[in-house]
C-alpha cells in the first residue's frame, strides 16, 4: 500500500477537514508554495492567504486559507488557519454584496451598537471576495 | 381585601409573564445546544496552538526572540503605572445572578486597583453600563463591544485580541486582567479572573510545555519570527474561547433563572387559583344561606 498523508485543517470555529489520508499537499507558505510529499520532513511553516491544494487519487480539491500555521511531522500535515473555506463553496457575487452591505452600515456609524457586527462582516466579506479571487487565478 | 375580578386579573397577568419565561427558558435551551457545539468545535484548534506554542518555547529565551516585538508580551511594560481589565459580561439581563457575580468580582478588582490608573475593555453591554456609571475612579474605556451574544464569532475575538494588544502595547499598561464567567456545568457558572497578559505565565504554566523537548523540525521562517505571528493570534484564540464559555454560561443562566421563573409563576397561580376558589364558594354560601334565611323569615 503507498504511504498517505493525513491531512488535518482545523479553524478556530471548526475543524474543517481530520485526518482525510491524501497523496500530496501543496500548502501557500510565506516563503512560496511548499509540495508535501509523504516522507516529508517536518517542518513548521507560516501560511499566507492563499490557495492549499491537495490530490487524492485523481480527485484533486482546493481549499482557500487565511493566516495561518502549517506543521507537517510524521506523514501528518497540520494546518491552523484563521479561516479555511472550500473553494467550490465560495459565492463571490454573495460575498460582494456583502461587502456592500457592511461598507454602508459601517458608513452610517448610527448607533454604536451594530458596529462591531458590521466590522466582522466587513472582514468576512473581504476573506471571501479574497478566496474567489484566488479561485478564478487558480482555475 | 381583594375582590374576585382583581385576583382574576392577577392570575391572567402571572399567566402572561409564565408564557414569556417559559418561552425564554426554550429559546436559550435552544440556543445553548448550539452554544456548547461551538465549544466543543473549537477545542482542537486550541490543543494544537497550544502544542505549537510549546514546540517552539524554547526559542522564547533565545536572544533574538528576546529583541523582537513580540517578546514584550512577556515581560511587564517598565514605567507603566496603568492596570488594564478585560470585562466580559452579558448584553441582556435576566439570567439570574450571572452579571451581578460578574460585576462583583469586577467590584472587587476595581476596589484593589484603587489610585491605579485603569484602562478598561468592555465587552456585553451590562459591562459596559456598569463601568459607566462609575465615578471618582481614574478610569477609561478604551474599547467597547456590545450586542455580540449570541453570535459570538471568531472574528469578534480576533478584533478584541487586537484591541488588547494595542493596549498593551501601548506601553500604558502593566497587566491585563480578564474576567469572565466561565461555562461549568448546565448548572454552575464560575467567575474566573485571570492574568491574560504578560502572557509568561500562561504558558509556562500550561501542563504538558514542560519538559516537552524540541521535535526535529524545520522552521519557515525562522523560530522567532514565527512566535511573533503565532502569539497574537494565540490570544485570539484564547479570547475566542473564553467569548464562547461566557455566551454558554449566560445561557445556561438564563435557562435555569427562567425555568425557576416559570416554576415559580406555576406556583403562584396555584395559590390565587385556590383562593379565587374558596373566596367563590364563600360567597354562594352566604348568598344560599340568606335565600333560606330570607324565605324562613317569610314562610315562618
Amino acid at each position: 500500500m503507498k504511504n498517505k498523508l493525513l491531512l488535518t485543517i482545523l479553524t478556530p470555529e471548526k475543524p474543517v477537514l481530520t485526518d482525510k489520508p491524501v497523496d500530496f499537499v501543496a500548502i501557500p507558505a510565506f516563503g512560496g508554495e511548499m509540495g508535501v510529499l509523504p516522507g516529508h520532513a517536518s517542518f513548521v511553516v507560516q501560511l499566507k492567504e492563499g490557495v492549499l491544494k491537495y490530490k487524492d487519487e485523481h480527485r484533486r480539491e482546493m481549499f482557500a486559507v487565511l493566516n495561518g500555521f502549517a506543521e507537517v511531522h510524521a506523514d501528518k500535515v497540520l494546518i491552523l488557519a484563521e479561516a479555511a473555506e472550500f473553494a467550490k463553496e465560495v459565492d463571490e457575487e454573495r460575498a460582494r454584496q456583502a461587502y456592500q452591505k457592511a461598507k454602508e452600515s459601517l458608513a452610517m456609524r448610527g448607533k454604536d451598537l451594530d458596529l462591531d457586527a458590521a466590522q466582522a462582516a466587513l472582514r468576512r466579506a473581504i476573506l471571501r471576495i479574497k478566496i474567489a479571487e484566488f479561485r478564478k487565478k487558480y482555475k | 381585601m381583594a375582590s374576585l375580578r382583581d385576583i382574576r386579573k392577577r392570575i391572567k397577568s402571572v399567566k402572561s409573564i409564565k408564557q414569556i419565561t417559559y418561552a425564554m427558558k426554550m429559546v436559550s435551551a435552544a440556543r445553548i445546544k448550539r452554544a456548547q457545539g461551538a465549544i466543543l468545535s473549537s477545542r482542537p484548534f486550541a490543543v494544537k496552538m497550544g502544542g505549537l506554542i510549546a514546540d517552539l518555547y524554547t526559542e522564547m529565551e533565545s536572544s533574538q526572540f528576546r529583541d523582537s516585538p513580540a517578546y514584550n508580551l512577556f515581560a511587564e511594560n517598565p514605567g507603566a503605572d496603568a492596570v488594564g481589565l478585560v470585562l466580559i459580561a452579558g448584553d441582556k439581563g435576566l439570567c439570574g445572578s450571572f452579571n451581578s457575580s460578574l460585576l462583583k468580582a469586577a467590584a472587587a478588582w476595581l476596589t484593589e486597583n484603587r489610585g491605579k490608573k485603569m484602562r478598561v475593555i468592555c465587552v456585553g453591554r451590562k459591562s459596559r453600563d456598569f463601568i459607566k456609571r462609575l465615578k471618582g475612579l481614574d478610569l477609561e474605556i478604551t474599547y467597547e463591544m456590545v450586542g455580540l451574544f449570541p453570535k459570538a464569532g471568531y472574528v469578534h475575538a480576533d478584533i478584541l485580541a487586537a484591541n488588547v494588544l494595542k493596549m498593551f502595547s501601548g506601553g500604558e499598561v502593566v497587566s491585563v486582567t480578564l474576567i469572565y464567567n466561565e461555562f461549568k456545568s448546565m448548572l454552575t457558572q464560575r467567575v474566573i479572573r485571570e492574568e491574560l497578559l504578560p502572557l509568561r505565565h500562561h504558558i509556562l504554566e500550561a501542563p504538558d510545555s514542560a519538559g516537552r523537548k524540541l521535535r526535529d523540525f524545520s522552521f519557515e521562517p525562522e523560530k522567532h519570527v514565527l512566535l511573533e505571528a503565532l502569539l497574537p493570534r494565540y490570544i485570539g484564540a484564547n479570547l475566542y474561547r473564553v467569548l464562547l464559555e461566557s455566551q454558554a454560561a449566560e445561557l445556561a443562566a438564563r435557562m435555569n433563572a427562567m425555568e425557576a421563573a416559570s416554576k415559580n409563576a406555576s406556583d403562584l397561580i396555584g395559590g390565587l387559583t385556590l383562593k379565587l376558589n374558596k373566596m367563590r364558594q364563600a360567597m354562594i354560601t352566604t348568598e344560599l344561606n340568606e335565600i333560606v334565611s330570607g324565605a324562613e323569615a317569610l314562610g315562618g
